[in-house]
């Protein structure tokens, strides 16, 4: 068959599956009952209760649209340190934990519990990095961050974070998706899905990846789960062309283009005129986006073009896969508008299996990596007046333990930490986060939570209200019942805002 | 040694007050529907229950009266409304006994239901009465579900912090809500009221509450830190103690001497109330973002959104519902003098602009000065200079405005003290000198100047590379 004969006829099939007798009894029913459905439910919009029904709803769907209330955040940049960081080496520091060092395990802290790694009786392992107290607010911080102890003041701690996913995948899903199961959306993808895109020449949620692979849950943490697929985060590569093909190929001019996604767009409008399927809105609108962003992706992603001084700010090296380049990148993209950017750092699973993931080494060298960056990003979007409208938030997936990695009840070649969903640390920045604030305590060892603890949902639930959500109201119908981020859970953390 | 016991017994006996009131409230109601059951022809055999239970019940209502009449002993209430329950608390008893001997003897046969029903009015009103003595006369009033909600007026949203009064705002809902149930009008605990600046001041039966600005000396203070066990405690181990921020407002208040009339602003904040402050401070909600204004406004029209919208300028209401707007230029950075002529229509609704990196010039800025909702103005890498900012004193509301990377100079910040609502300014890649912004400062001390320039320290550890020693 030739070429063309093929595409006509797969046209023709499809067309035909689409008008089968078993689709047009279907859709009849279904359609009945959507009418029927709809009429009982009002003006039913995707945001319950705000009753604009009446308005036509644009063709595109990351048009900017207002929150449930007057936001204090425009844009969000999550900073997740993938392979969840030590917080017993960075931000909660337990002298106690330190007399006990070396000796066994008590079994009153293990019973009922189960570990990733650890099996048998670990012993303690002592904070292997000299705290000291900083700022006004007089905030432990180690020397692994010298750069960030002097940002104490602008952050709030949450100290007392839990998770109850103690792998990597599940727990990466959860802290972004709220589900330790597949299939849900992302918080940017929530995001987008509530505010659009304020700047119509990028998309409203861009992800950088650093340390050299991505998650452990792979890219379903900034999916779109059961959203239009418009609203997933676009990741642009960390090295060579943010974005591929964003030069024009040899003998194709930037018109061609433009005519030929103009004529691609047209026949996809009235594909969705004839089926109404809300993805054939986000591939036009991909299409477009693509184009636009050929247009303006080079100046916004490219950070030659920054001062000297900016670069030494940062630390970054052009051309190189680096957080600090990520860091950088992120500032330049909420200056332009994007809503949420998400920077995943891999390479902070410090089990003591291997040099480059040990607590003795390894989490020296990622901390070295971060500190300036994270330091610099919190400086330049201060001077630039942007910290006051850019909600920063760092974390990992969960925490570590304060025992030492036993891997099969073995000494392991280095010092090590297994994975800890009881309590670990998180801090946030900007957009009406109290500056040198902290919320909760962990007890004399750091093993559990006593004061102040905060759940996944809770750090989502706060997320969205510093956007100007409430998490309650932020839903999406889908297979029967309204979907949220939160679930059936979530409370804004009050305690670090103001 | 008999005085000691004697003494130490009544109050004893007494407490049980509580306790023993609800066997007649319960045995007498029981009494007077068995009585009623009993007019049936089928269930007249019921007649038969009505006068054990009623004894039962003119036993406990005598024992009940007995234990509080010794609980009144004890003092601390108001005399007018304890004199009231304790006479309906004696007439139940009395009627109850009254009722006893008619049955046994057989008396006044169709007297039975109308004394039972006059009985029942006088334990529910001696009941009502009680209760209002223990948890104060507003208890029941205050829960009403209909009508004006009291318990979101005691604890008011304070919008405008530094203008609120300390006493009335801040302290007199903490004692409301924590104090007032005991130390009212009708309950005069230790002889002490604290409903009222006037009754404060009276003190108790120990003398004043408050001395000489020392909360530690004050008793007012004192026994809210005491230790849960301690018998002077307050409020009393069982009863809603006060958080730490309520405890906090109580020190401060006291410590900068118990003004009636002062506002948050007018007293010497200290590190520790200032914690406590910048939590009251309102945060998230719908009414709470510090950039929009509380009053309501009509909706932009659409014609007008439309011609911005058509030169690539976003114009969002900053919620649903809201019909204030946000306007964002990043799509239009040909926007200039000219089209800030389409801001005008919109001037009751804008309130924040964001002009960043456009053609906006000193021209358009006399136009923006006639907006004046603009709290939120971003004018960073714009040709804006010194004589854009004259223009700029119109904005009253101004919070936060953006000069990154403009031509301004010392001239033209000094323009912004005619801006008094000013609290952010951004200042960096600008000629400003330290010597303006010292002036600046000293006129205009609540506002955050950042001037950015922000370098970090160099350090051995930025380029160490730590590495296990290789034999």
């Amino acid at each position: 068959m030739h070429m063309s004969e093929k595409i006509i006829h797969e046209a023709n099939e499809r067309a035909a599956k689409y008008f089968s007798r078993r689709h047009f009894l279907q859709d009849c029913i279904t359609g009945l009952g959507a009418t029927a459905l709809g009429s009982l439910l009002g003006g039913c919009n995707i945001f319950s209760g705000s009753g604009s029904g009446e308005m036509p709803q644009s063709l595109n769907p990351l048009e900017p649209r207002a929150p449930h209330f007057p936001a204090r955040a425009k844009s969000v940049i999550y900073l997740h340190m993938a392979g969840a960081p030590s917080q017993l080496e960075l931000f909660d520091y337990k002298p106690e934990l330190q007399k006990l060092h070396n000796q066994l395990c008590p079994p009153s802290i293990l019973e009922g519990k189960k570990f990733a790694f650890i099996r048998g009786v670990p012993k303690m392992l002592g904070p292997q990095a000299v705290f000291s107290q900083h700022g006004e607010s007089r905030a432990w911080v180690s020397d692994h961050l010298p750069h960030f102890s002097k940002m104490v003041d602008d952050v709030s701690f949450l100290k007392a974070v839990q998770t109850d996913q103690f792998n990597h995948g599940p727990a990466q899903l959860f802290m972004h998706t709220g589900s330790a199961r597949l299939g849900r959306p992302s918080i940017g993808s929530w995001v987008t899905y509530g505010l659009g895109s304020e700047n119509s020449n990028l998309p409203g949620f861009v992800v950088l990846t650093s340390g050299g692979k991505t998650p452990d849950a792979g890219k379903s943490v900034w999916g779109s789960g059961f959203l239009p697929s418009v609203y997933q985060g676009v990741q642009c590569r960390s090295k060579g062309d943010p974005v591929l093909y964003i030069t024009d190929p040899e003998g194709m001019d930037r018109d061609m283009r433009y005519q030929s996604i103009h004529a691609i767009n047209e026949v996809n409008k009235l594909e969705y005129e004839a089926f109404q399927d809300p993805e054939i809105l986000s591939r036009i609108s991909q299409y477009e986006l693509a184009y636009k962003m050929q247009i303006s992706v080079p100046g916004v992603m490219d950070i030659n073009d920054e001062p000297e001084y900016i670069h030494q700010l940062y630390g970054t090296q052009p051309g190189k896969e680096a957080f600090a380049n990520n860091c950088l990148l992120a500032r330049k993209l909420v200056e332009k508008g994007v809503r949420f950017v998400q920077l995943f750092d891999w390479g902070w699973d410090t089990h003591g299996t291997g040099e480059d993931l040990s607590i003795d080494y390894g989490l020296r060298n990622k901390s070295r990596e971060i500190d300036k960056p994270i330091s610099a990003l919190l400086l330049d979007l201060k001077q630039r007046g942007l910290l006051d409208e850019t909600l920063v938030v760092w974390g990992g997936e969960f925490g570590r333990t304060p025992m030492q990695e036993n891997r099969d009840g073995k000494e392991m070649p280095y010092l090590g930490r297994d994975h800890h969903v009881e309590a670990f640390t998180m801090w946030m920045a900007g957009a009406g986060i109290r500056k040198g604030g902290s919320w909760g305590e962990t007890d004399e060892i750091g093993f559990a939570a006593v004061k102040g603890k905060v759940a996944v949902h809770d750090i989502h639930a706060t997320i969205l209200q510093q956007m100007g959500f409430d998490h309650e109201k932020l839903t999406y119908q889908f297979q029967g019942r309204p979907f949220r981020l939160t679930d059936v859970g979530g409370h804004v953390i009050h305690e670090i805002l103001g | 040694m008999m005085t000691l016991l004697q003494g130490n017994w009544s109050l004893f006996i007494g407490r049980f007050h509580p306790l023993l009131v609800h066997l007649p409230i319960g045995m007498l109601i029981v009494a007077f529907i068995l009585e009623v059951m009993s007019k049936n022809r089928r269930l007249a055999v019921l007649s038969a229950a009505v006068l054990p239970v009623l004894v039962f019940g003119a036993l406990s209502a005598v024992a009940a009266c007995i234990a509080g009449w010794l609980l009144s002993t004890s003092g601390g209430y108001d005399e007018d409304a304890l004199d009231l329950h304790m006479w309906m608390g004696i007439g139940v008893a009395a009627i109850s006994v009254l009722l006893c001997v008619f049955r046994r003897y057989a008396l006044f046969r169709n007297a039975w239901l109308p004394v039972s029903f006059v009985m029942i009015v006088l334990l529910s009103a001696a009941g009502h009465f009680g209760g209002n003595l223990t948890h104060g006369e507003d208890y029941l009033t205050a829960a009403l579900p209909f009508g004006k909600n009291r318990s979101a007026e005691a604890t008011p949203a304070i919008a405008n912090l530094p203008e609120a009064k300390v006493y009335d705002q801040l302290v007199m809902p903490i004692l409301e809500e924590k104090c007032y149930s005991c130390h009212n009008e009708a309950k005069l605990k230790g002889g002490l009221r604290l409903d009222g600046m006037d009754n404060i001041k009276k003190g108790g039966e120990n003398g004043p509450v408050i001395k000489d600005s020392v909360p530690e000396a004050s008793e007012l203070y004192k026994r809210l830190v005491l230790s849960e066990s301690d018998d002077k405690r307050m409020p009393p181990k069982g009863k809603p103690q006060l958080t730490p921020q309520q405890l906090e407002i109580l020190y401060w208040w006291i410590e900068q001497g118990a003004s009636p009339t002062a506002t948050v602003k007018e007293l010497h904040r200290t590190a520790r109330m200032q914690l406590v402050l910048d939590g009251m401070k309102p945060s998230g909600g719908s009414d709470a973002n510090p950039f929009v204004p509380q009053e309501e406004v009509s909706e932009a029209s659409g014609q007008d959104v439309a011609a911005l919208e058509k030169i690539g300028v976003k114009v969002m209401p900053v919620a649903n519902e809201n019909g204030f707007v946000m306007i964002n230029a990043v799509n239009a950075p040909g926007f200039g003098n000219k089209e800030a002529e389409l801001l005008l229509p919109l001037k009751k609704q804008i309130v924040w602009l964001k002009l960043s990196n456009t053609q906006t010039g000193d021209s358009a800025l006399k136009l923006i000065s006639q907006l004046p909702e603009l709290t939120r103005l971003h004018l960073e890498n714009t040709p804006v200079t010194d004589a854009g900012l004259t223009h700029l004193a119109g904005c009253k509301q101004l919070k936060y405005l953006n000069l990154v990377g403009t031509k301004v100079t010392d001239k033209g910040i000094l323009l912004l003290q005619k801006n008094a609502a000013l609290k952010e300014l951004f200042l960096y890649k600008t000629a400003v000198t330290p010597a303006a912004l010292g002036q600046l400062r000293k006129a205009m001390p609540e506002m955050k100047i950042d001037t950015g320039g922000y370098v970090m320290p160099v350090l051995v550890t930025d380029t160490l590379v730590y590495r296990k020693q290789r034999t």
